[in-house]
């Protein structure tokens, strides 16, 4: 299946079977990657394909388990940020590494200052000379006088790539440059990227835009489940081949659907939502008895429709209708209104590690359960001991703490907190992040309860084949928008994908 | 509006008022309160009480100006008073002992400084919050300073010592406030013009970035401590000739005053956004509404809650230009 362009030169770095494991995860396994001077290398991928982990390798920030690496066709090694920094390699990650009251030039050159003849003192006017050089080179007209908090996203970006530059760099990574920037802003960092290919820079370029891939990739390469799927000329592949090779993940699917009753009424009617999170006309809506999906990319805006669901983030524009009726009081009120979220990250946002399956599972029913306002010991012990039984939570008793349960006996515990409160909807973000493979059915098969017991279910997932397995319809999200709705029979990885892409 | 085009900012003053961090807050407070005590005493706008003004602001200027820093890198100094303290006593001690200035100030420095080093260690190397740290070695201080003296006030201060309050500097200056003007001056250069400088605002504005920088971070966030530690024994300089004597409770609780100079002067708590000027006008602020209380004949306990106030009101004016974030 892999088909290597043959390489007419040495390339100027080169990774030869790169793997990286962490407990549990196989994140790379044998990936192969080449960068040559003046060429721009796309790297494309779904969700966690294992792009970020490859280029964290590339600077430095993990150590490869096993893999060479070559430089200028000579074995070297790369073991920490230092050595990646000798042989010019710069990466520019999607969180900025700036300083918001320094002013340009105190930040393009923070760690490397340039000495003045006093000790200590720095030679502010040799810096913001050469600043400005390397602003001009780049085109941009700004004061180097200016603080970077008073700079948009898209001049922070500039000033992390003059940063990159400022540092001799030959290779550098941009990390989906343009996923903060509009047209024009856009527009001008390609200009940069040509200019900087003009000048032998050599990049990689993470990108989930069909229209940028083809307009400035040089090369394209296809990462699934931590493996290399291909590389491509942009001349020889088009984009439904693309799509085509970066679907189709090996995700353990044991997990068989359930039939299902006709869904009933409906519970969640979200119209015309704006919010200052990024969510821009949003309209979806979900039925008792029926589990609806949310896929998108990350960074898409499905996240952010949970929580304005649940009314964590405030609206600008439109209504959220929960159970027919309107959701203006927030989390208290989405709770009372028998609203679970469930978050992605359970260990911050959805459990108190320390404290006991109990004390977890007792937390968001306690006004419901313990409706005089004394909390009496024993009758939470055997509310709990029903939740483990019913559950079927792996644990020696409601005493137990938490944190030293498996992640999927922990995301049950989290389900029976929102369970004895009474929930009706349920807002799971990730459901089967960091849970292995028996679990994740036993997760579902729970869902599966949940919408059979009358409860509506939206899963947000970046799990294509279990979304397709588990729900009943989907919701696509592409930059805070719904991209689109896919029935039951016409959801599959490409067409989801499809959606969730930018010009696919 | 983000724009290369339209982002040419300009540096004027207003420019720099605002960009440094809604210090405006600040000077609104320090007129309103010159103008009120103005209105309501007729002590008030005279010479001697404004040169008197300036010399009970001092000491609060040398603690307040590093933890300026302290606060700009995300930390805390809870422990300044009660090293000042210590100081106070060493110093005492050393010169009732000695008769002379130069080693009790070297003393007092050397206490200081260990205290800056000690809570420095604790924050960076250790990683204990700076709250919890400096409340340690606040205790530790305060202790100390009991334990040295055996609780009594030291007397018996050398002539030269007294000096340093009564003294004149460059023929007129009081010499407090020719050292307090003269440690803002090495203050604001400091900060401004040195690569240390620049790691303070970086220490709160993004650690990791300077760590990817490959600064040592860990050595600077020391250094920041350690610089308000020896600002404290230079503090027990003054103090000592002001009170003309060692007591061992002689400045507890004005890292609070220090701390409220900072917050007034329009320097935030997060993200490294401040600026030192401000913090003059902070501390200016605090000497002006303790001594026209005073000439009110305020007692001292509804003093503490003024200042308690004056915080809130300065974070208010700022919040409603929307400085503050």
């Amino acid at each position: 299946m892999t088909t290597n362009p043959t390489p007419l030169r040495t390339p100027l770095f080169e990774l030869r079977g790169i793997c990286k494991s962490f407990p549990g995860v196989r994140a790379l396994d044998d990936v192969s990657f080449e960068i040559h001077p003046g060429e721009v290398h796309m790297l494309l991928g779904e969700n966690g394909a294992g792009k970020s982990t490859l280029m964290k390798v590339l600077c430095g920030a993990y150590t490869a388990d096993m893999g060479e690496f070559h430089h200028r066709g000579e074995r070297v090694q790369i073991q920490g940020p230092a050595d990646a920094r000798r042989y010019g390699i710069a990466v520019i990650f999607q969180e900025f590494t700036l300083v918001p009251y320094l002013n340009i030039a105190q930040n393009i050159f923070l760690g490397r200052e340039f000495k003045s003849g006093l000790p200590g003192v720095v030679d502010a006017a040799g810096m913001h000379r050469e600043a400005r050089r390397i602003l001009d080179q780049l085109g941009l007209a700004l004061d180097t006088h200016t603080m970077v908090a008073d700079l948009g996203v898209a001049h922070q970006q500039m000033i992390e790539i003059a940063k990159a530059l400022s540092q001799k760099a030959k290779i550098l990574v941009l990390d989906e440059p343009t996923a903060a920037l509009s047209d024009r802003e856009t527009e001008r960092l390609f200009a940069m990227i040509a200019k900087l290919k003009a000048d032998g820079v050599a990049m990689v370029y993470i990108s989930h835009r069909m229209a940028e891939v083809f307009q400035l990739g040089d090369r394209i390469t296809v990462l699934r489940d931590g493996r290399k799927i291909a590389s491509r000329m942009p001349g020889e592949t088009a984009p439904a081949e693309l799509v085509s090779l970066m679907v189709g993940r090996n995700v353990d699917m044991s997990y068989g659907r359930a039939e299902r009753a006709p869904r009933g009424a409906r519970v969640l009617d979200v119209r015309n939502v704006h919010t200052d999170s990024g969510l821009v006309d949003v309209s979806l809506n979900v039925h008792a008895g029926e589990i609806v999906g949310l896929a998108g990319l990350v960074g898409s805006g499905r996240t952010e429709v949970a929580r304005a669901v649940f009314g964590a983030d405030r609206l600008n524009s439109g209504t959220v209708e929960i159970f027919g009726k309107v959701q203006r009081g927030g989390p208290s009120q989405a709770r009372a209104l028998g609203v679970a979220l469930i978050p992605e990250s359970r260990k911050t946002q959805g459990l108190a590690l320390i404290r006991s399956v109990a004390d977890n599972m007792l937390l968001a029913g306690l006004r419901k359960r313990f409706a005089s306002g004394w909390f009496v010991p024993r009758r939470g012990i055997g509310i709990t001991r029903g939740l483990i039984e019913r559950l079927r939570i792996a644990t020696t008793g409601p005493r137990q703490r938490v944190g030293v349960l498996s992640g999927g006996n922990q995301q049950k515990v989290v389900i029976g907190k929102w369970l004895n409160a009474d929930s009706k909807l349920f807002l799971f973000d990730e459901p089967t992040r960091g849970i292995d493979v028996g679990a994740k059915a036993e997760i579902f098969a729970l869902l599966d309860q949940l919408v059979r017991d009358g409860a509506a279910v939206l899963m947000i997932s970046s799990e294509l084949p279990e979304i397709i397995a588990v729900c009943d319809r989907t919701y696509v999200m592409r930059e805070g928008r719904v991209a689109g709705e896919l029935q039951r029979a016409q959801m599959t990885e490409q067409s989801i994908l499809t959606l969730g892409m930018h010009d696919a | 509006m983000h724009d290369a085009l339209t982002a040419t900012p300009s540096r004027n003053l207003m420019e720099r008022l605002k960009r440094a961090g809604s210090g405006a807050g600040a000077a609104v407070v320090l007129l309103a309160l010159v103008l009120v005590f103005a209105l309501s005493s007729s002590n008030f706008l005279t010479v001697d009480n404004l040169v008197n003004i300036g010399l009970q602001s001092t000491i609060l200027m040398l603690l307040a100006l590093p933890m300026t820093l302290i606060i700009l890198s995300e930390g805390l100094d809870l422990s300044m008073g009660a090293v000042l303290t210590l100081c106070n006593v060493v110093l005492a001690l050393v010169a009732v002992k000695t008769g002379g200035l130069a080693f009790a100030l070297a003393a007092a420095l050397a206490v200081g400084l260990a205290f800056g080093l000690l809570n420095g260690t604790l924050v960076a190397a250790l990683g204990i919050p700076p709250f919890v740290a400096t409340l340690g070695t606040l205790g530790a201080a305060q202790g100390l300073a009991l334990v040295v003296t055996d609780g009594q006030s030291v007397v018996g201060i050398p002539e030269s010592l007294q000096q340093m309050s009564s003294g004149r500097w460059f023929a007129f200056v009081p010499a407090p406030i020719a050292i307090a003007v003269l440690a803002y001056v090495a203050i604001h250069l400091l900060l401004y013009k040195t690569r240390f400088g620049n790691y303070v605002f970086a220490l709160g504005g993004n650690r990791e970035a300077l760590t990817l920088a490959g600064v040592k971070t860990r050595s600077y966030l020391v250094a920041v401590y350690a610089l308000g530690g020896l600002m404290a024994g230079l503090a027990a300089l003054l103090l000592t000739a002001r009170i003309n004597s060692g007591h061992p409770t002689a400045a507890i609780g004005m890292e609070f005053d220090a701390i409220a100079a900072v917050a007034v002067g329009g320097t935030s708590f997060e993200r490294g956004k401040g600026w030192v000027f401000g913090t003059v006008l902070g501390v200016l602020a605090v000497g002006v509404l303790r001594n026209g209380l005073n000439l009110l004949s305020v007692p001292s306990s509804v003093q503490v809650s003024s200042i308690g106030v004056l915080v809130i009101v300065a974070l208010l004016i700022d919040a409603f230009r929307g400085g503050r974030r």
